[in-house]
């Protein structure tokens, strides 16, 4: 059962709500122009089905509307966070490609890195509003790391980027929503919509 | 006992008088009526090139005793065309709904079909009762890039045909169009017209899937809109309308985030306040249609607003901006 939050944190919790639904709007924006600038400059099908890669976080979710505020957060922000660490490497392989051959894809490639950085920063905050103990990233954990994916062929590169960006693109939207719930003023028995405790 | 029969249209059509011989002798009837002995082949009833008025209830009669030998429905009819389908979310993020329809009709009976994948789960598509050519499901997962696929087959007696549609979750949200739309004059101002209106009832959690809404209005007696994209709120002020002119105006609704506009709402008229009974020295105030370049399309893709302070002297004149494109209309003002 969570205590009734102050009216200061939840103003706090309010004002970092509508800013990350700008946030993610802008970055989704950035994102479906960046999918079709990549389609085009890798030749690629727009309509391609990709399968599930391993490492892109899916945005699909069963009984969405059932989370709490605290899945929604947590959720969204490891989905960030390897994103960040995809869009990296996407970048690294651009570069590695390309040389400076297609700067303007880099460049665009970069700002939407810049702009999920940011947004898992905005994440974090929301956590800690929270007071929920922020979790440590993956490459902390030494011991149990995974090990270094294979490398990927060119052609698969370039489908991987495909679907990262559109995973991505889903993910935009879906981080609208999470935090439009998330603004909504929670009752005091800290129902779903809320940041209640985690069972 | 009694039999139906389907037949194609311009079909050759022979019935036998059930276990009678060739050769007996017998009378058919087509609803009751006698069918004249150049249509018999022996008693074989011979219908060539059949067509739709040749459905009913055939019977044959043995010669003499008159005894009911056998009988049959004929329905006379087309195998179906590839059917039409659709489908839509107007209630997301609940569900989807799907209908459709044949092209032409068979004229006899059809059964369908519908089946609805998601990548590799098969879905279950619950049919309406109201309407009949219609089916819904529940979303099980939200945000998905996986694709839909919905297939439906239209069955009859004389053939079947299919068509299959594939989307995403996020292409088929289609709002239903904004309800209860006002419009009222504003007492003591001549140039405004007061629009509200609420958001569909079908359209189940606007506060968290909130709708962005596109208003379009003209005056009657010209053909060419003016339109406004409001990214919330349910009501809107027209501050420059034509004095004294009736004007018509509609709403347009769309997820603020994904999918497509709904249609336009019922019109509704209003006329802005006048001092006293309009007089007709304000047919000279418009004599140049206003040219505003964007309104040949419905939902334009950066916000368009009509500037309310750019109205010079007495006389009619908007300014629509369009990010960063000025398109201005002049009208010549007759003394």
């Amino acid at each position: 059962m969570a205590a009734a939050e102050s009216p200061s944190a939840a103003l706090r919790r309010r004002d970092l709500c509508s800013r990350g639904i700008r946030l993610a709007g802008k970055m989704r924006a950035d994102v479906v122009d960046l999918l079709d600038a990549y389609v085009e400059q890798q030749g690629l099908d727009a309509s391609a089905s990709v399968a599930a890669v391993e490492g892109v976080p899916l945005a699909a979710v069963e009984r969405w509307d059932e989370q709490t505020g605290t899945q929604r957060l947590l959720e969204n922000l490891a989905a960030y966070r390897a994103f960040r660490a995809l869009l990296a490497q996407m970048l690294e392989e651009q570069r590695e490609q390309l040389g400076e051959a297609d700067a303007g894809l880099g460049r665009a490639l970069a700002a939407v890195l810049l702009q999920v950085s940011a947004f898992a920063y905005h994440l974090e905050e929301l956590l800690r509003l929270e007071s929920r103990g922020i979790p440590g990233e993956e490459g902390d954990e030494e011991e149990d790391g995974p090990p270094p994916p294979p490398r990927l062929s060119l052609f698969e590169q370039k489908l991987r980027g495909l679907g990262v960006l559109r995973e991505l693109a889903q993910w935009a939207v879906r981080s609208v929503r999470d935090l439009r719930q998330l603004a909504k003023p929670s009752p005091a028995t800290g129902a779903a919509s809320g940041l209640a405790e985690s069972p | 006992e009694s039999h139906t029969q389907y037949e194609r249209v311009g079909a050759d059509v022979t019935m036998k008088c059930g276990s009678m011989d060739w050769d007996a002798a017998v009378t058919w009837t087509a609803n009751g009526t006698d069918i004249d002995e150049s249509h018999l082949n022996g008693s074989y009833l011979i219908l060539k090139n059949v067509d739709l008025s040749q459905s009913g209830q055939y019977s044959c009669y043995e010669g003499s005793s008159w005894h009911l030998k056998y009988q049959t429905n004929l329905r006379v009819g087309t195998p179906p065309k590839e059917p039409v389908l659709m489908c839509r979310s107007n209630n997301y993020p609940k569900g989807f709904y799907c209908s459709w329809h044949l092209p032409t009709p068979t004229y006899i009976p059809n059964s369908f079909n519908i089946s609805v994948i998601h990548g590799t789960k098969d879905m279950v598509c619950e049919k309406d009762a109201v309407p009949k050519n219609r089916c819904h499901i529940r979303y099980l997962q939200l945000f998905s890039t996986v694709k839909y696929k919905v297939t439906l087959t239209v069955t009859n007696p004389l053939g079947k045909n299919f068509t299959t549609l594939t989307f995403d979750e996020f292409a088929i949200v289609k709002p239903d169009p904004p309800e209860s739309v006002v419009a009222k004059p504003v007492p003591n101002n001549p140039r405004r017209l007061e629009v509200s209106w609420q958001n569909p009832s079908s359209w189940p959690d606007p506060e968290s899937f909130p709708l962005k809404f596109f208003l379009r209005y003209r005056p009657l007696i010209l053909d060419q809109w003016q339109h406004v994209e409001l990214s919330d709120g349910t009501s809107h002020t027209i501050t420059d309308a034509y004095a004294g002119k009736e004007y018509i105006i509609q709403v347009a609704a769309k997820d603020n985030d994904i999918g497509t506009w709904s249609d336009w709402s019922v019109a509704v008229h209003a006329t802005p306040w006048t001092e006293e009974p309009k007089h007709l020295t304000t047919e000279a105030q418009i004599t140049e249609t206003t040219s505003a370049s964007t309104s040949s399309f419905m939902a334009p893709p950066t916000t368009k607003i009509c500037d309310k302070g750019a109205v010079v002297g007495s006389g009619a004149m908007a300014v629509c901006w369009t990010a960063g494109l000025v398109v201005a209309a002049y009208s010549v003002l007759f003394i």
